[in-house]
């Protein structure tokens, strides 16, 4: 299978690479269309780098991963679909609704699979997470707590502080993550949100939110908060990190997708970290989408479920310029 | 000093404890008989049938009843012109914490409200390093407390009396989040109960004035449920972060494990922080410095969980500073 990377202007481009080229059967090749980036990865892997685009495009893949600005994925997503390519979309799906709808309508009149890059949801402890809700073994759950909280992305890419690009700032970029496996676990729709944030970390940095809180009411009852803050100092062992505790009627269960951690203390380095050791998850995720368009079937989390976590982040956004919580669903805009 | 105290339940007797402990005398009454007998038995203190003998006894009260029960027995207290310390929540509405705070300043007795978190010393410690600077200006605070949901019969689980999990447990958290956050002026809350109507879990966002936001959350979780506590303080400088079970000194395991959860947390007599707590009380009734918690920061962390309890009720947020009843 013949699979391009469309830009690296998001830093999981490189993971997803990465992980593609050694996947059994496919065939990679790579482009940014701002110079030096991709190139960095062909130093790393054994990767054709391809000049623009269009190139890619005329190499004839069969599918793409656009891991581009925000704001720019429907441009390419439309652009794959029109040329018959199957489709890993970055996340958030985009930075609108009406984007994100025209995204996926564009996939179906073509024919191809739109996958959202949730790679979390590859997580053997969510994984497991979700077959004790779905199973039973919590009884009825009724509240959850998420957190994805990190340090501030924009240092190394500015595009990510940029809201005409990325659509927002921390409440844009970490909520969705908690808000898919929220919808994708409970199997409700959201029908309010409500939250706050503010910009007291990095505030010399950015212009966007870089603390938010976040809480979701799910059509059961079902109560969810989602810390998705920035707030990571730059002295913390690691870039940050996603967990997600539910309580129900039969008890509580919390999951920790990078708890699998070492702690390293290193004069060498100068400071301490913690190196991962679970599986990886961008694997199985590259993986899903590779076995899915192998085997003729949607891959999961589809474009809907993409659809489902930005409308969440959009009405918390919302909601914390007005103050008062946000009834979803909203209408696209 | 001889302390009169009044209520010797689940947290009475714990205070009894501590304050025989300290070297002080106790008394203790409650109306209900078998309880007195109990408390007399257990505690090996005098025991008495009415308040107002107790109150002739004591030079300081104690009140540790059912929270619905704190405002008559607080005046009866400053009437009886005795020094009065008082278990949080210190009413179970703000006007009756006013009116106790009114009552003791015109009896010209001190009040002391027993919001025992702030003597913990995992949260003194954090507190120690906001103060010092060391997190830089607070911005996202996270702060979670549970345990397994009260007994059937158990005064807790009237709401009308105890105010339920977020009078009666969230306050802790919502005092101390005051105490790091400052002044709040915006509370968003959601209760969610399960369907014998016991609330399982409540969350509520706070906004400071100052800018920096809080996540606050209580579980009265399902039987089985270890009592246990977290916080996480980020600031624009650091960041600090405590797990109650992740830090507990000593772990066990046995093979027929009882179910041993209770409603308080596990605690060292060699660093028990309601002695400190009662301590600190003593000291300042003695003469001594301002404790560091007031009887209106009692007040305030009353206002915030009625604030709380009506924006569940109104789906809408909530100004603290309109909340007087």
């Amino acid at each position: 299978m013949k699979i391009g990377v469309l830009s690296f202007a998001h830093m999981h481009a490189y993971s997803y690479a990465s992980q593609l080229a050694t996947l059994p059967g496919v065939e990679l090749v790579v482009a940014d269309e701002e110079p030096g980036r991709a190139e960095e990865i062909a130093g790393r892997i054994a990767v054709r780098v391809l000049g623009t685009y269009d190139d890619v495009f005329e190499w004839g893949p069969d599918a793409v991963v656009v891991t581009n600005e925000n704001a720019h994925h429907r441009q390419l997503v439309e652009r794959a679909a029109a040329a018959g390519c199957h489709v890993l979309c970055e996340k958030p799906i985009a930075t609108n609704l009406a984007d994100a709808r025209a995204m996926i309508e564009a996939c179906e009149r073509a024919g191809v699979r739109l996958m959202t890059a949730f790679p979390i949801r590859f997580s053997p402890a969510m994984r497991s997470l979700d077959e004790m809700v779905k199973g039973g073994t919590l009884g009825q759950v009724l509240a959850c707590t998420g957190t994805n909280q990190g340090s501030m992305p924009g240092l190394n890419r500015p595009w990510f502080v940029d809201p005409a690009l990325s659509g927002g700032g921390a409440m844009i970029d970490h909520t969705v993550h908690v808000a898919d496996l929220l919808g994708w676990m409970l199997a409700v729709p959201a029908v309010e949100v409500y939250a706050q944030s503010n910009r007291i970390c990095y505030a010399d940095e950015v212009e966007v939110e870089t603390g938010g809180l976040v809480a979701v009411t799910f059509e059961d009852g079902t109560v969810a908060t989602i810390d998705c803050s920035w707030n990571r100092p730059t002295s913390y062992p690691t870039w940050g990190g996603l967990t997600l505790e539910m309580v129900g009627t039969g008890g509580t269960a919390s999951a920790d997708a990078f708890k699998q951690i070492v702690a390293e203390y290193s004069d060498v380095v100068g400071r301490a970290s913690w190196l991962p050791w679970g599986a990886d998850m961008d694997r199985a995720m590259v993986d899903e989408f590779r076995a899915a368009i192998v085997e003729g079937r949607q891959p999961q989390p589809d474009g809907e479920a993409g659809y489902r976590a930005l409308e969440i982040a959009l009405g918390a956004l919302r909601s914390a310029a007005t103050g008062q919580p946000v009834k979803l669903p909203l209408m696209p805009d | 000093m001889r302390i009169g105290l009044v209520g010797p339940g689940n947290m009475g007797s714990h205070h009894a404890r501590c304050w025989l402990r300290l070297g002080h005398e106790v008394e203790v009454h409650t109306p209900i008989e078998e309880d007195l007998a109990e408390a007399g038995e257990k505690l090996q203190v005098p025991t008495h049938k009415s308040l107002e003998a107790l109150l002739g006894r004591a030079d300081v009260v104690d009140v540790c009843t059912p929270t619905d029960v704190h405002r008559e027995v607080v005046e009866a207290a400053a009437r009886a012109k005795k020094p009065v310390i008082c278990e949080k929540p210190l009413g179970r509405t703000v006007a009756d914490a006013e009116a106790m705070v009114a009552a003791c300043r015109e009896a010209g007795v001190p009040l002391h409200c027993a919001q025992v978190v702030r003597f913990f010393p995992q949260y003194g410690a954090a507190r120690a390093a906001i103060e010092g600077g060391r997190i830089g200006r607070p911005a996202v605070l996270r702060l979670s407390r549970q345990g397994q949901r009260p007994t059937q019969r158990s005064w807790y689980l009237d709401e009308r009396r105890s105010g339920g999990v977020l009078l009666d447990l969230m306050i802790h958290d919502l005092d101390f989040a005051r105490w790091i956050g400052g002044h709040v002026e915006r509370v968003f809350a959601r209760i969610r109960a399960s369907d014998d109507g016991v609330p399982t879990r409540a969350f509520v966002i706070l906004t400071h004035a100052s800018g920096a936001i809080s996540h606050v959350q209580a579980t009265w979780g399902p039987v089985g449920t270890p009592f246990g506590t977290t916080f996480e303080f980020a600031g624009d400088g650091g960041l600090l972060s405590y797990d109650g079970f992740a830090t507990e000194p000593l772990q066990v395991r046995l093979t027929e494990q009882e179910v041993t959860t209770g409603y308080l947390p596990r605690i060292s007599p060699l660093e028990d922080p309601y002695a400190m707590e009662l301590a600190e009380f003593a000291a300042a009734i003695g003469g001594g410095p301002q404790p560091r918690v007031t009887a209106e920061d009692g007040v305030e962390a009353v206002r915030l969980a009625m604030a709380a309890m009506e924006s569940n009720r109104s789906g809408r947020t909530v100004r603290p500073q309109e909340v007087t009843a």
